[in-house]
């Protein structure tokens, strides 16, 4: 596990990483991949969309932010693409989001120095952008490998490790750089409960020697928006206790509470990111639902321990239903904190913000973990 | 000029047709016109349904600038497209009964004394669908007038719906996937199968009693978990059908809805329903027509209207001048057969005259349409836009997504199949993650299928009938991460019946 960097206040909000992709940028992003638009111009496009993304973020009150996995067009391609030894046949696509059917004919190299996707230039440029926290996350290597065809390998076990491999070296980049989050999502773990051992053991290659926060995301799917797996949570132990990450970022408001309780049975003492939004569905949450959603979290888990996001990525939905549902988590966020007792510490207001609360005591979310 | 025939499989074989006598008094008449011949399209079409809305000639303006600017104020005109002004169509199955040259000429002349029966709009917001919908609200009175039940009207006199073998395999396949789930815990207690259409009920016993049979077989007591929803908008049908399944009653749920919204009153079964199953529904829905010619996107847009020499007719058996035609006909779509007497009983005094009036206007009825640019296909909103509620926002799909199906750079005219979309989209958040949605019905699985043949609208006795865009919702599936797949209905030789099948992908 990595060294805790930042001061987080109890029931910090954050989100999972995707941002909505307005019309307009999902248009431009087709055009860069039929070939009209220029590779110069779709960067400045991206980098116009993050910081807006950013902003947007920051305006909601949102204290751990993303770069809204706004460069990528969709949660895999964008690092397989990138990987050395990783080959990709037809790389035409309809549309942004469609899927690539990467392959691996051969054993893929073993990473030759830090940072061989060259993600850290993007967490560089996120950090430059905010004096936020920031959280940056990754496909994890056990879904990474599972949307591979092929297999340069006897056993697919030996090609989720040499992914996650890459992925450490990646790690390293980012933390070389200034990184001091990190996130690991498995989005096909949860369709997969018999593999949670092999998981576990790619988690901990990619987490070995990097000293930052990491979070593990486990749902069951979002991708275009529904669910690709139904089942519980139990599935993931004893096995995620070995996990080396400090953070576990689990989905609840569209499956309900019913697995927290597995959580705190089993004896995870560290942090846990509890989904209080469905990003599933475009009804927007009330604060009031948010905060009953929390405490019942917080049945099973103290406040210091647990971090407040929405269930997956808001990738799916529009603009203004993922800001008005964020400014809905936030509040409720803050009806919670403020029965909790003494008021803490909010974070650095954007200009355009509304005034900030009072300064409040903080807590290192590392001395609680 | 353009000429444009559709190269229909009736131009070969022992008794071709004779392009140069379809075509060639159509380009006389054209010549003898004051029409502008560098701006005009001809267009021959092989009109399959006998029963339709069009005439053997009609003509068809093109419009420069769109009907109503809107938010989007002054629109630029792409630069390089080709600009006409108009397109006369061809009906090539019926043009050799008629003076072709004269009618033609007659068209050009353009003094219509068509009696209309609304505004231009787009094809889905016409009143053949008022006429649609009253038909199966109302089946019961058309079915004793027409003296034939519906399902006597489709062209194979019956619904692939209730083929035994098809049931089995579905059953099947369920059960396989039910056998993983329940090895993994992971199989809910109740396990929800839907119908969309349900028809007679033919098709739900068909597969009741076969899943009762294979579950006793396999002893596995899936059929004391099942909960079959058969959902349809006609009340009558959905009584008819619960007689038919009434052995399964334990087990079976009705709802009276509109297929293109199964989620109002299904919501509550979002990704848990394991099969969804729709017949014969997709094409009776509401559906616009968009073109691309010339390098531009255009709607095309259609009013109703009843030709002069029927409308006369329908106004002497009425009673009434041709000029409350129009009245009239919207009375008896506003309030049915059964009410309007009440309403008008100077004109219609029993049911059955109601109900004698309802099916001659229908068979009477036409359409003019014509070809209005769209601004951008980000204006144009893909989800049946003649539906609106407080969930609209849930499965508003914009235009764009008909980019690459018509941006191929040839010419062509296609349906969007906007309720079938809406339907389809909606349908599919029903589904379980391990669901599946099988659909029979009568699919375009080519873009190119609309270059080749006439796709509808038809006439299947009170109801329309269009073929439905299949590639269209093959790009939506895969839009919501769905394989769409389509194949010939399996189970029985010849007739156009096409299987969907959409299951989440990989």
């Amino acid at each position: 596990m990595g060294a805790p960097t930042e001061l987080l206040r109890p029931l910090a909000t954050t989100v999972i990483g995707s941002w909505p992709v307005p019309e307009w940028l999902a248009r431009l992003k087709t055009d860069w991949f039929r070939g009209r638009i220029s590779h110069r111009q779709m960067q400045d496009v991206h980098e116009t969309a993050i910081k807006a993304a950013l902003r947007d973020q920051e305006q909601c009150g949102i204290d751990l932010v993303s770069d809204g996995e706004l460069r990528r067009d969709n949660d895999v391609d964008y690092v397989l693409a990138r990987m050395p030894g990783v080959e990709i046949a037809h790389t035409a696509k309809d549309f942004y989001f469609d899927y690539y059917a990467p392959q691996v004919t051969a054993p893929l190299p073993e990473p030759a120095g830090p940072g061989p996707l060259g993600l850290a230039d993007d967490w560089a440029f996120t950090a430059a952008q905010t004096d936020r926290p920031i959280t940056f996350s990754l496909t994890g290597p056990f879904s990474l490998a599972h949307r591979i065809r092929g297999n340069g390998y006897g056993e697919r076990r030996e090609l989720v490790l040499a992914v996650a491999r890459q992925l450490n070296a990646e790690a390293r980049a980012l933390a070389a750089r200034g990184a001091t989050r990190l996130q690991l999502d498995e989005p096909f773990l949860a369709g997969h409960p018999g593999e949670v051992d092999v998981a576990v053991e790619a988690i901990n290659l990619v987490t070995e020697g990097v000293d930052v926060s990491w979070g593990l995301h486990v749902c069951y799917g979002n991708r275009y928006a529904r669910p690709s797996w139904e089942g519980h949570y139990d599935f993931l132990f004893p096995a995620v206790l070995e996990a080396a990450v400090d953070h576990l970022v689990l989905e609840f408001a569209r499956k309900g509470f019913d697995d927290l309780p597995v959580v705190a049975r089993y004896g995870w003492d560290r942090g846990v990111g509890v989904g209080v939004i469905d990003v599933k569905s475009p009804r927007v949450e009330t604060p009031e639902l948010v905060a009953s959603r929390i405490r019942r979290a917080l049945e099973f888990v103290p406040a210091e321990r647990l971090v407040v996001n929405p269930d997956c990525g808001l990738r799916h939905l529009s603009g203004d239903v993922a800001r008005a549902k964020l400014a809905a988590m936030v509040a409720g966020a803050d009806l919670v904190r403020a029965s909790l007792g003494p008021a803490q510490p909010a974070p650095a207001p954007h200009p355009s913000a509304p005034p900030a609360p009072a300064p409040e005591p903080a807590l290192s979310q590392g001395a609680v973990t | 000029m353009l000429v444009d025939f559709r190269p229909h499989t009736r131009l070969r074989g022992s008794r071709p047709v004779d392009i140069g006598a379809t075509v060639v008094p159509v380009l006389e008449a054209l010549s003898d016109s004051p029409v502008d011949l560098g701006k005009v399209r001809v267009v021959a079409d092989w009109v399959q349904y006998r029963e339709n809305f069009r005439g053997v000639v009609d003509l068809r303006p093109i419009l420069h600038v769109p009907a109503a600017r809107g938010p989007a104020g002054t629109v630029p005109v792409p630069m390089g497209t080709r600009e006409d002004d108009l397109e006369i169509a061809v009906d090539v199955r019926r043009s050799a009964d008629v003076p072709l040259r004269e009618l033609a000429a007659e068209r050009l002349r353009e003094r219509s004394d068509h009696v209309v029966l609304e505004d231009w709009g787009r094809g889905s917001e016409s009143c053949i669908w008022d006429f649609n919908a009253l038909y199966w609200s109302a089946l019961e009175l058309w079915e004793k007038a027409s003296g034939q039940g519906y399902e006597q009207a489709l062209p194979g006199g019956e619904s692939d719906a209730r083929n035994t073998d098809a049931a089995r395999e579905l059953v099947d396949e369920l059960f396989a996937v039910w056998d993983r789930l329940a090895e993994a815990r992971a199989l809910p207690e109740e396990l929800y199968v839907v119908e969309l259409g349900v028809g007679n009920g033919g098709q739900a016993k068909v597969f009741l009693d076969t899943f009762r049979e294979r579950d006793r077989d396999r002893g596995t007591g899936y059929y004391r978990r099942l909960h079959y929803l058969m959902c349809d908008y006609s009340q009558h049908v959905l009584d008819l059908a619960r007689e038919t399944v009434s052995e399964h009653l334990d087990h079976v749920s009705a709802f009276a809805l509109d297929a293109v919204r199964p989620l109002t009153a299904l919501g509550f079964l979002q990704f848990k329903v394991f099969l969804v199953y729709v017949s014969n529904v997709y094409d009776n829905l509401p559906t616009d027509e968009v073109a691309h010619l010339g390098g531009r996107t255009y709607c095309v847009e259609t009013r109703a209207y009843l030709p002069a020499e029927a409308a006369a007719e329908l106004a002497a058996e009425l009673s009434a001048g041709v000029d409350e035609l129009p009245g009239l006909v919207h009375k008896l779509l506003r309030l049915g057969p059964g009410l309007l007497p009440e309403a008008v009983p100077q004109h219609v005094p029993d049911v059955d005259r109601a109900v004698a009036f309802w099916r001659r206007t229908w068979e009477a009825l036409r359409l003019e349409e014509r070809y209005v640019p769209l601004a951008g296909l980000d204006t144009y909103a893909l989800s049946d836009p003649t539906v609106r509620n407080g969930d609209a926002a849930e499965t508003s799909l914009g235009g764009e997504l008909l980019g690459p199906l018509l941006q191929s750079g040839a010419d062509l005219r296609m349906h969007v199949s906007n309720g079938a979309v809406t339907s389809f989209v909606e349908s599919l958040k029903l589904l379980h993650p391990y669901g599946t949605l099988v659909c029979h019905d009568l699919f375009v699985t080519e873009v190119e299928g609309y270059r080749t043949h006439f796709r509808g609208p038809g006439k299947y006795d009170g109801s329309v009938v269009n073929w439905v865009n299949g590639p269209l919702l093959a790009h939506v599936g895969r839009r919501h991460g769905f394989d769409i797949r389509y194949e010939r209905f399996r189970h029985r030789s010849g007739g156009n019946i096409v299987t969907m099948s959409a299951q989440v992908g990989d």
